[in-house]
């Protein structure tokens, strides 16, 4: 009996020895989300052609990151192409972790989604190529607006007004945010922040955060989130989206992935009622955030070449105009220009103006650090417990600690 | 009639344990339109199999299953193999100056290690040996994690075994080890077999270790895998459902049937060990 | 020489592979571990991660929520779970079919654990919400998770709910375990329910409650899976306990140096913790 028990455990670790196929292989990690599926389609369909065995991480945002920078610093090897959201470019560029583009990528890219991609920004050698270009949009519900005589919102105090208007005549909320501490509070606050004319960084570098500009962008968050459903300093993403779903909100700042949704009748209440803006502007013309999706090669994958034909393969007008009609915002300016997908997407026009002039989050290693830190402020102070002032002064250390910290 | 409360109070509890599990294999096989319609719906819906069909359809899950099943499994066995001898050595053998129960207790202490103190040096360790993103470094983790279980558990049971049995065998001419596999193995069954369900059901369960140690679907277990269904935008709620149930359901089906060597096995360790 | 070491040692080869492996992936990593707390960024050795420990605020709120965590959830998990006990060995008949069902939840895998309370607090499409709906109350100000104020108690409810049976479990195996004779004599002699379980039970169940608020103070201290898949240790910082804390400062912030030194002042907190609690209990070990 005790004879027959020893031979399993040895088939056993032979099995869990596994061994590996000698076909050529092409390891990509994706983020787990439209933009993901997206080059999940892609990978499949160039996978088949090129007679690769492909395999694909698919992982949520935030655990994406540390899985990627986990590999690029131990140079482990395991990723052959990542897709990163463009505020982890400079931390994940350091020590050449990513392998330099060979060839140069053609002027139909947009600049503003180039420029991120060199490291230094917007001079330097081009380290990945940009695969969705999003930047924000103003979603609001023209129905309403139209109801009440309001005209597209263009500043912020337009915003708030109409905010005040619709709140008070009809059974909804008249704005949504999303203002969970970290990325979600950050990521919604910073065109608020950068049309009041305030900065993170000062030109010396120095992070600016106790300024007035600073003070009053964040009362102005503040008065915005009183006609917000109660809660938003929890939300995230789907629950902003959600609320305009539901048609329980009138107005929010959102991302183009969202689009397709809003005009799904098996999903929105709000098919066709809602239009797309430019950022608002208040001291400063409004601008939009930039939030594109990277494609980078790190320096240890062992299928470096492979890796690059599949990079510039996808990103390819062809390949961006397929991603395109699969939810991902293209970052070419003809993909844009398509008379096919501009009658498929009646938001395509906003979103070129938006993502042309489009800024990105500081370009600094500590951005996530730093986001957190200042998500962690900006919520509490929407939760009322401490004051905008000292929120943005207590922020303001924290950022320099972090800094100084990283030096 | 006090004996019809006690019985619904039982029932209550046992409802209130057994609700949310069952919500979950409801959510598993329920349409999208059904999944969060309101009132909710816990009986009258129409069930679909599309989800566990959509989990398995892309291979990865199988992978992940696989992955999970081959290292609970293996590594349960390695721990036992190297826990057993260990155990019986400190029960049984002379041990000078109380060293077995130094020796004891310092082994158990080392379960009490937080993991997050050694994940970071295990990490670098297991990249140096080329074990990352593999099964058989997660295999030695997770033999090393229940170890000083095992030992714990069948030091107790050991204990229990009256010395004549072995002292028969050996007279009869068996080496000791062949005492302990022919002859008192036989006798801890019970005890064995609770302690083997508790290694694999840790090992199965486990998820830090394995969220860092792995990269890609090659070593990927479970737990990790069904984490990574949980996005920041859209949560994939029947595709999340299915794969739970699925990571649950030899837990629960293993520990159904081993329930009375479960708790008699736990007295035993932790009244007497 | 082998020969007189091995008659005064026989159990050493027995015991020594399991000793290899720990030495190697336990104690090594530990030792490895101390070192990459006292080194900086350059490679140099410093203290200054020890020292940035005495200021750091973020470490003494995730520190704060850890104990309170510790202690709300082990009071109520340990009352509910001797309540349990006592109910389900009282029970005439089917012990067995009540002690299978309730021990379900802790058997679990943390994540699924997790995947099944998001469902259940989900404010929009969770099943908690949509009852309160149902039922023609208004939840939209329960936000469960997603609220700073009430994140930690709801993490709190999914730990009760999975954990109790632990509790459940051990003290039933104790009940078990204690002879019945003096609960016979005593309660031939006439004494009240309540007396015997203060006189004669609690004492005789003495060693198992220690060693149950033992084992479910340490693993509540170390608290990870849960609380990552729930909510990542938000909103913001809100249910951020040590071990989130260290892991984002590992993973995210990639200090490994500073993520050392928070986990060893940790660990030497987490055992003076138990030190305390054996005191408490005055019992030897």
């Amino acid at each position: 009996m005790i004879r027959g028990w020893r031979l399993l455990p040895c088939a056993l670790l032979l099995a869990a020895c596994g061994g590996t196929g000698s076909r050529p292989s092409l390891t990509i990690a994706i983020n787990a989300g439209v933009e993901g599926d997206a080059l999940k389609a892609a990978a499949n369909e160039w996978a088949a052609h090129n007679s690769t065995r492909l395999e694909i991480v698919e992982l949520p945002y935030a655990n994406l990151f540390e899985k990627e920078l986990l590999d690029l610093t131990s140079r482990t090897g395991a990723y052959d192409v990542i897709m990163m959201d463009d505020p982890w470019f400079p931390r994940l560029v350091e020590n050449g972790s990513l392998a330099p583009l060979e060839r140069q990528p053609d002027a139909d890219f947009l600049t503003s989604c180039l420029d991120v991609c060199r490291e230094p920004y917007r001079t330097g050698t081009y380290y990945a190529l940009p695969y969705v270009g999003n930047s924000q949009l103003f979603f609001y519900r023209k129905d309403l607006f139209d109801r009440y005589g309001l005209a597209e919102p263009a500043t912020w105090d337009d915003v708030l007004n109409a905010a005040r208007k619709i709140g008070a005549a009809e059974k909804m909320y008249g704005y949504v945010m999303r203002a969970a501490p970290g990325n979600a509070a950050v990521t919604d606050f910073m065109p608020l922040y950068w049309a009041f004319g305030a900065e993170v960084f000062d030109a010396s570098g120095r992070p600016a955060l106790a300024t007035t500009e600073a003070f009053d962008s964040l009362r102005f968050m503040l008065e915005l989130g009183k006609y917000s459903p109660p809660g938003y300093t929890g939300f995230n993403a789907d629950e902003v989206s959600a609320h305009l779903l539901q048609s329980t909100a009138a107005m929010s700042i959102n991302w183009p992935a969202w689009i397709a949704a809003m005009d799904d009748p098996a999903r929105s209440k709000a098919v066709g009622k809602i239009a797309f803006a430019q950022m608002p502007s208040a001291r400063r013309k409004g601008v939009a955030e930039l939030g594109a999706w990277l494609l980078a090669i790190p320096a240890a994958s062992k299928n470096r070449e492979r890796a690059a034909n599949f990079l510039f393969w996808a990103t390819e007008a062809a390949q961006l105009k397929q991603a395109a009609l699969r939810g991902n915002p293209p970052t070419r300016r003809s993909v844009f220009l398509d008379p096919a997908l501009r009658a498929r997407f009646r938001s395509f026009p906003a979103q070129l103006a938006s993502l042309e002039t489009a800024r990105p989050r500081p370009r600094t290693p500590h951005w996530n650090e730093i986001e957190n830190a200042f998500g962690l402020y900006l919520s509490r102070a929407n939760a009322g417990s401490v004051s905008p002032e000292e929120a943005m002064r207590r922020a303001e250390r924290e950022i320099a600690a972090i800094v100084q910290r990283g030096k | 009639m006090k004996a019809l409360i006690k019985y619904v109070l039982a029932a209550l509890a046992l409802t209130a344990a057994l609700a949310p599990v069952y919500w979950l294999f409801t959510i598993s096989i329920k349409r999208e339109i059904d999944q969060f319609a309101s009132p909710p719906l816990w009986f009258h819906f129409q069930p679909t199999w599309r989800h566990y069909a959509a989990s398995f359809s892309d291979g990865s899950f199988a992978r992940y299953l696989w992955n999970s099943a081959l290292v609970a499994s293996v590594s349960t066995l390695a721990a036992l193999a190297l826990g057993v001898p260990a155990a019986y050595g400190l029960a049984r053998l002379r041990w000078p100056g109380g060293w077995s129960a130094k020796i004891g207790f310092w082994i158990l202490s080392t379960r009490m290690l937080p993991p997050i103190v050694t994940i970071v040096p295990l990490f670098l360790m297991m990249r140096s040996a080329g074990l990352l993103n593999s099964r058989v470094g997660l295999i030695l983790i997770y033999t090393a994690f229940n170890l000083p279980f095992v030992v714990w558990m069948m030091q107790g049971f050991f204990r229990e075994v009256p010395r004549e049995l072995e002292e028969a065998a050996m007279l009869d001419g068996d080496s000791r080890m062949g005492a302990l596999l022919r002859v008192i193995l036989p006798v801890v069954r019970p005890g064995l077999a609770a302690t083997a369900v508790f290694c694999v059901i840790v090992a199965w369960n486990e998820f830090l270790f394995a969220l860092i140690m792995t990269q890609t679907g090659a070593s990927t277990t479970l737990p990790v895998g069904i984490a990574s269904r949980v996005t920041q935008y859209e949560i994939n709620w029947g595709a999340m459902s299915a794969a739970g149930v699925v990571a649950m359901a030899p837990v629960l089906i293993f520990a159904a049937a081993a329930q009375r060597y479960l708790v008699r096995g736990l007295s035993l360790g932790a009244v007497k060990g | 020489m082998t020969r007189s070491l091995q008659r005064t040692w026989p159990g050493v080869p027995w015991v020594a592979p399991a000793i290899a492996l720990l030495l190697a992936l336990s104690i090594y990593p530990l030792l490895y571990a101390i070192q990459v707390s006292f080194t900086g960024r350059a490679g140099e050795f410093t203290f200054s991660h020890y020292v940035r420990l005495t200021q750091d605020k973020l470490f003494l709120q995730a520190l704060g929520q850890t104990l309170l965590y510790t202690a709300v959830a082990l009071a109520i998990e340990f009352v509910l779970g001797f309540a349990l006990a006592l109910l389900v060995d009282s029970l005439p008949r089917g012990r067995g079919f009540f002690r299978a069902g309730l021990l379900a939840p802790m058997l679990l895998p943390p994540v699924v654990v997790a995947v099944i309370w998001r469902l259940i607090y989900n404010p929009q499409f969770g099943v908690l919400n949509g009852t309160l709906r149902a039922m023609g109350f208004n939840p939209d100000a329960l936000t469960w998770t997603s609220g700073e104020s009430s994140a930690m108690a709801s993490v709190i409810l999914v730990d009760i709910w999975e954990w109790t049976p632990f509790l459940f479990l051990l003290l039933s195996a104790g009940l078990q375990a204690i002879p019945q004779e003096p609960l016979e004599a005593a309660r031939m002699d006439g004494a009240s329910s309540w007396q015997i379980f203060r006189d004669i039970l609690l004492p005789l169940l003495k060693p198992v409650i220690l060693l149950a608020i033992l084992l479910r103070a340490m693993d509540l201290m170390r608290i990870f899976d849960q609380i990552f898949i729930l909510t990542q240790g938000g909103p913001g910082f809100a249910t951020e306990t040590i071990s989130l804390y260290i892991y984002r400062t590992a993973f995210r912030f990639f200090n490994f140096g500073y993520a050392a030194a928070m986990s060893f002042l940790g660990l030497a907190l987490t055992i003076v913790f138990a030190r305390w609690l054996m005191r408490l209990m005055k019992v030897e070990r």
